[in-house]
């Protein structure tokens, strides 16, 4: 407390300004985290999807190990939800 | 149960006048897998050649392929007409002869004028297309050809042209493009074209019409629409042969199709000038009946053993073995591959993990009652067995979330009024702002984290466990020990790390080993106990292969993997949340406290968004549950134990849907 008023004081704010601009700066992280973790995710797949939906077209059977292959990336994205949720919730 | 059914190696052998009898008892049994004959020269098939097929093969392989052309035409498929055993073989088989060939004509007929007419149409388009230029012209048409001293040019040019050779320009100026005509003498044929040229003239056809343009356009018009009724009208008549003889034409196919696969048979065969044998598998419960039925059939003149098996070296065809509530699961892990026969068949598991996993990503009551009556709903147009399954999957999948919903109360994004959560809460935007106590009904989302955690690392440990059984029944000698070992060791490094967090941080919902005494500052007896772990697991996975050892992140990454079922749960939920706050809080409350008339516009279109908005989260519902409940199997669950690649069991015969035996 006595740190956020010397912060308060140095940068000319109140307590309350502080507080809400770093809830502000969580709700950006947790944006940043998901955002690019989709965006990762999404460049990963992009090249398994498209090989995968070739290999399924040859043969059907290929079908589940192309699945398997493609979801593979989404746990990137899901860590960055994991993270985004943290950030906003823990 | 976890286990494929217990299959036995058949051997059949008899002279090749009870060929007939045989094939058709074992038809008629439909469990005969027949392992096919290969003129290979193997042990004890020396002199053996591939039969030949039965009398009649070939007129009803003709007659199929008939009736095929038929059901195409007349796009009839079997898998859509519910099944009604109508017609007995005899009668069957007379009224192919009598009226399949009436029918094949009426319906070729039909076809191959539909397509004359379709091949018409488009050359009368074609005829349109070309003549369209010339509309802007008042010249008839076939003042544009017939010249032996007039060269005649038309085409599209990006700019007017002058020329310096006498002669006739007709221009028609065009939004993108403009039309040019020119009639200039032959001998000045080099000047226009280097005019022409140099204004990017595009040549067009001049078509072989006669007559004003407009004049031939509208005929064209006329006849297509003459022939589009023409169409219309065959398209109808093929309609009246569906819907007069599609039970026939079905009933057909499946008979011609059980004859021409049953006199097609002696090709699987190893035969002789004399005798036949047939080799295959069958599940070994119905060994006895079988050939109790063969020696009936065939009067005692047949040969029938039962051959003992090679577990490493045969192909022996997997069938399954579920209770019956985990059937539908089974078309789950035929996508990802069918299990071996000497390895555990995780369908049971699956079937009862996968729509726990469901209903916790989407439990909602709401979603869960959509979801039951469209798993019932679809019923009238997936008639196919694998559409059927995959139907029964997702009844269950519904009913676990809707149970979820009750524990998560939640209806629609909603809480249920009255119903506390007796899971923790996912209601991320809830009862907080109305003043209550924060802690009992906001979102509890470290709890929920550690729940999918526990959860993942119950369901590794169980497909380690399973790991360690099916090496342990697959292996040999030295091998069979490193690899059950390593599969432990997998074990150890995962609880070990897990030992040594608990003893350094305190974790909600996980056991708390920090105040175990202390041995170095920070590391207490805990943190050693793991990092024993650690150590030892390592060793266990290296001495099997070193290169697996790259593979230990994968460990933490598999395990935080399944924070995606309450990650995408809690999506779900916060789309549905935004939905209503949009659709309710934002349009139609408001609205309703300044009612006016305008309002009642206002709050219909605030209806519309409410539906849009859950038919689109229903849609991701079924995808982010369904996909990542699977994918969690496949992925995290199958990787741990599961090899796959087994022969799917095929038996020799058919399901009989509109015929009789």
């Amino acid at each position: 407390m006595a740190a956020e008023l010397v912060a308060a004081v140095d940068v000319g704010m109140t307590v309350e300004q502080i507080k809400a601009s770093q809830m502000g700066m969580k709700a950006l992280g947790a944006g940043i985290a998901v955002g690019l973790t989709g965006i990762g995710t999404g460049v990963a797949e992009m090249g398994i999807g498209s090989a995968a939906v070739g290999a399924v077209a040859e043969n059907k059977d290929m079908f589940g190990l192309a699945l398997l292959f493609t979801v593979i990336p989404e746990t990137i994205v899901i860590f960055g939800l994991v993270v985004g949720l943290l950030l906003l919730f823990l | 149960m976890l286990a494929p059914k217990q299959m036995s190696r058949l051997l059949i052998a008899a002279s090749r006048d009870q060929m007939a009898p045989v094939v058709a008892e074992l038809y008629r049994h439909h469990l005969f897998h027949i392992e096919e004959f290969v003129e290979a020269g193997a042990e004890g098939y020396e002199g053996f050649k591939i039969g030949t097929p039965l009398s009649g093969a070939s007129e009803a392989s003709v007659d199929l392929v008939k009736i095929r052309a038929i059901e195409n035409a007349a796009s009839i498929h079997g898998d859509d007409i519910d099944s009604a055993k109508t017609c007995t073989r005899n009668e069957l088989r007379s009224r192919i002869e009598r009226e399949l060939p009436v029918l094949e004509k009426e319906v070729e007929d039909l076809t191959v004028r539909r397509s004359q007419l379709d091949t018409r149409v488009k050359e009368s388009e074609q005829r349109i297309a070309e003549i369209t230029p010339f509309l802007a012209l008042p010249a008839d048409m076939d003042l544009y050809r017939g010249y032996t001293g007039f060269t005649v040019f038309a085409g599209y040019v990006a700019h007017e042209v002058a020329l310096s050779v006498p002669c006739e320009i007709a221009y028609v100026p065009g939004k993108d493009k403009n039309f040019i005509v020119i009639v200039a003498p032959s001998g000045e044929r080099n000047e226009v074209e280097r005019a022409l040229q140099a204004a990017a003239f595009q040549s067009v056809q001049i078509p072989e019409e006669s007559g004003a343009p407009q004049a031939r356009i509208d005929q064209y018009t006329a006849d297509i629409s003459s022939m589009r009724t023409e169409i219309e009208g065959i398209v109808q008549k093929l309609d009246a042969v569906r819907t007069k003889h599609s039970g026939f034409l079905v009933a057909c196919e499946e008979f011609l199709r059980a004859e021409v696969e049953q006199t097609e048979a002696p090709l699987r065969f190893a035969t002789t000038k004399q005798t036949f044998v047939a080799e295959g598998w069958i599940p070994s419960e119905s060994v006895d009946s079988v050939t109790d039925a063969l020696v009936k059939a065939t009067g005692g003149k047949i040969y029938v053993t039962v051959l003992p098996i090679d577990l490493e070296h045969d192909n022996i065809p997997v069938e399954y073995n579920n209770p019956s509530f985990a059937k539908p699961t089974q078309v789950l892990i035929d996508v990802f591959s069918r299990p071996r026969y000497s390895e555990i068949d995780p369908t049971l598991m699956v079937s009862i993990v996968f729509p726990i996993f469901f209903g916790l990503i989407l439990g909602d009551v709401g979603y869960g009652l959509i979801l039951l009556a469209m798993a019932f709903g679809l019923r009238k147009f997936l008639k196919g067995e694998e559409g059927r399954q995959l139907l029964d999957v997702l009844r269950n999948a519904s009913i676990s979330s809707i149970f979820f919903g009750l524990l998560y109360s939640e209806f629609l994004g909603f809480a249920i009024p009255g119903l506390k959560p007796v899971m923790f809460s996912r209601h991320l935007m809830a009862e907080v702002a109305e003043g209550e106590a924060v802690a009992s009904h906001g979102p509890m989302i470290p709890e929920l984290m550690v729940m999918s955690i526990w959860i993942g690392i119950l369901h590794i440990t169980l497909g380690r466990i399973l790991g360690m059984i099916n090496h342990a029944r697959q292996d040999h000698g030295e091998h069979r020990t490193k690899a059950v070992m390593a599969n432990f060791g997998w074990l150890a490094v995962m609880w070990g790390i897990l030992i040594a967090i608990w003893s350094i941080a305190a974790i909600p919902l996980m056991p708390n080993l920090t105040g175990l005494p202390s041995v170095v500052s920070l590391v207490n007896i805990g943190g050693v106990i793991g990092a024993v772990f650690v150590i030892v697991g390592v060793l266990f996975i290296a001495r099997d292969s070193m290169l697996e050892v790259v593979e230990l992140p994968s460990i933490i990454s598999h395990v935080l993997s399944y924070a995606r079922i309450v990650a995408v749960g809690l999506s779900s939920v916060a789309i549905a949340m935004v939905v209503n706050f949009i659709a309710i809080g934002m349009i139609i409350e408001p609205q309703l406290k300044n009612f006016t008339i305008f309002s009642i516009f206002i709050i219909l279109a605030g209806l519309v968004i409410f539906l849009l908005g859950h038919a689109l989260n229903v849609a991701l519902g079924i995808l982010g549950g369904g996909l990542h409940s699977i994918r969690l199997h496949y992925v995290e669950f199958f990787t741990k134990f599961y090899k796959g690649g087994g022969v799917k069991y095929i038996p020799f015969g058919m399901k009989r849907r509109f015929t009789e035996d």
